[in-house]
């Protein structure tokens, strides 16, 4: 029985191992090979100890400027997009844990449908008429359409965020003398603190990252990070992949420091807003 | 608690609105709450959802009026050769990435249940892909993967293997993206059955134990039951979210050689973008939503009866 034990706790380390290398391989290497010379990164066996060096960061910085205004560009919509989308969202998911009826029942579930729809398929309409009106390759517009993908999302988190409060508190605040909008700030607000972390996750995450909205309605002034690597990697005749390393390792320590940080989030915003609903 | 069950019922939840108009102006306050969101949603995938679906009965690119045709594109387009070669790999695609990750997922989940050293840890290092960009993840497996001279195909070379060939056999690019995307998308899986496992009562699985159930018996009639929906629901995103394959694809060979590796939304953006054909992208577009829906349709009608209750 004991042996048998041992056995079973050896087997579960070594897919636990597995599993870590089959996610972690692949950052690690390209993070690494970041600090390889150019002739070291396809060497075979892979150098495990090598002098690192900043010359792809040196390269990055020279040849490929664009690709710290598109890092710039990232941080523009990323941040207009989580501001946007956590007021529409608090404000929406508010009402909604709070009253109901059959316009809202009807309005929620319009929420829950929308997220079914392919986004591809609006650029079809979208496009030539943003073209018209200027509006593309801006980071209003793109910060618009990433807060539309999410309030859908955002809004059934802070609903059950806030769902879980006493409606006591605010009628307590109310018979103190508290005007509408300060018992949503003071009394609301600070509770629901830990939904709107983990709404501002997930868009983090979608806006930091996302690259085929990017990739469709940006051209030069609001092209965002991950578009540009995706350049880099187009340019089949001799792609630079110390460059790419580079620029690849600048673009990912950020909100991969966020998600492993503020990992607890992410599991209580899926569960109040996928799974249990 | 029976006033706020009643409030929950349409009347303002404030309290010191003494006077009816008050409460009246509070309620408007809070409706007027909802119009960022619902504006947003209007504005950016309703409207235009349903300009597609009439788009998709018309022909139309720039600087040409918008022709009604009828089903004109729909026929053109189950006329193509290529548009069923890129419906056959999206079926292929979503298939293989939806299984693959929910064997992997649960897998997982049930590895790492229960009592472990170092669990956050090794939870934070599973969730890692999920930060990493499209393009970067792409970067990461091409590094690995190129012909030639990634140290997979070196490796394999030094086996006598066969050349890996992904840039030109379709089939192995499919096979490459799908991976990439499984790898990207595996947290995904995992939290939501990862969260539905911990769930689950430990005593109802002693109490089995010591009934004679054996650990397959315990998982299959009482773990399996408890997160079977938890594990619809995984399965249900992952299915609506692997129909929009693109970037994977998008980024390894643009559909290529000669189209054999695209999938319904590399179709959609070559009519959309290459080929300026309004009409025959709306009809794809129009295809891959109800595709959707279709998919989607056991959980909205649940959804639906679920927040049309009480009101």
């Amino acid at each position: 029985m004991r042996r048998r034990n041992h056995v079973d706790h050896a087997i579960r380390w070594a897919l636990i191992v597995i599993a870590l290398v089959w996610s972690a391989f692949p950052i690690v290497l390209v993070v690494l090979s970041s600090f390889k010379e150019a002739r070291e990164i396809f060497a075979v066996p892979p150098t495990l100890l090598f002098t690192p060096t900043l010359e792809n960061y040196q390269t990055l910085w020279q040849s490929r400027p664009e690709f710290f205004r598109a890092l710039g560009n990232s941080v523009v919509v990323t941040i207009g997009t989580v501001l946007l989308t956590i007021v529409a969202s608090t404000c929406a998911g508010y009402v909604y844990a709070r009253y109901r009826n059959r316009l809202l029942g009807g309005t929620a579930f319009g929420l829950l449908a929308a997220r079914m729809l392919p986004p591809i398929i609006i650029t079809v309409p979208l496009f030539p008429i943003l073209n018209a009106l200027r509006m593309n390759d801006t980071h209003l517009l793109l910060i618009l359409l990433y807060a539309a993908f999410y309030v859908s999302l955002g809004t059934w988190i802070m609903r059950a965020f806030v769902a879980q409060l006493p409606i006591e508190l605010e009628e307590a605040a109310a018979v103190d003398g508290g005007g509408l909008f300060a018992i949503l700030v003071r009394v609301v607000l600070p509770l629901v603190v830990p939904g709107i972390i983990a709404v501002a996750i997930f868009v983090v995450v979608f806006a930091w990252n996302e690259y085929v909205f990017a990739m469709i309605f940006t051209t030069r002034n609001a092209k965002t990070a991950p578009v540009v690597i995706g350049e880099m990697l187009g340019t089949v005749e001799g792609v630079q992949w110390g460059v790419i390393f580079a620029a690849a390792t600048v673009q990912l320590v950020p909100v991969l420091g966020l998600v492993i940080a503020l990992q607890r989030f992410l599991v209580a915003g899926l569960t109040a807003g996928a799974v249990k609903q | 608690m029976a006033a706020s069950l009643a409030r929950l019922n349409g009347a303002a939840p404030v309290h010191h609105a003494r006077r009816v108009g008050d409460r009246r102006t509070a309620r408007a306050v809070h409706y007027a709450m909802l119009c960022p969101t619902l504006l947003l949603l209007l504005a950016f995938l309703v409207i235009p959802a349903i300009y597609v679906g009439w788009l998709s009965f018309n022909t139309s690119t720039y600087g040409q009026d918008v022709k009604f045709v009828g089903v004109a594109n729909y026929a053109q387009l189950f006329a193509d050769p290529i548009f069923w070669r890129a419906f056959c790999n999206t079926f292929f695609v979503v298939n293989g990435i939806v299984y693959a990750e929910l064997l992997l997922g649960l897998g997982l989940a049930l590895l790492l249940s229960g009592p472990l050293p170092g669990k956050a840890l090794i939870i934070a290092v599973i969730l890692a892909p999920y930060a990493i960009t499209e393009s970067s993840g792409i970067v990461m497996w091409r590094y690995m993967f190129e012909p030639d001279v990634g140290m997979v195909s070196q490796f394999l070379g030094r086996l006598g293997l066969a050349q890996l060939d992904w840039s030109t056999n379709p089939v192995q690019t499919l096979l490459l993206a799908s991976t990439i995307a499984i790898w990207h998308h595996l947290p995904f899986t995992f939290l939501i059955l990862y969260a539905a496992l911990t769930t689950v009562p430990r005593d109802l699985l002693e109490a089995a134990e010591i009934d004679g159930a054996t650990r397959w018996q315990q998982f299959r009639f009482i773990t399996l039951r408890l997160i079977m929906p938890a594990i619809l629901i995984a399965v249900l995103f992952r299915y609506i979210f692997a129909i929009r394959t693109f970037a994977e694809v998008w980024l390894l060979t643009e559909g290529g050689p000669a189209r054999l590796s695209e999938v319904l939304a590399i179709y959609l953006y070559r009519e959309m973008f290459k080929y300026h054909q309004f009409g025959m992208a709306s009809a794809t577009g129009l295809f891959m939503l109800v595709m959707s829906l279709v998919i989607a349709l056991p959980y909205l009608r649940r959804m639906y009866r679920e927040v049309m209750r009480g009101a």
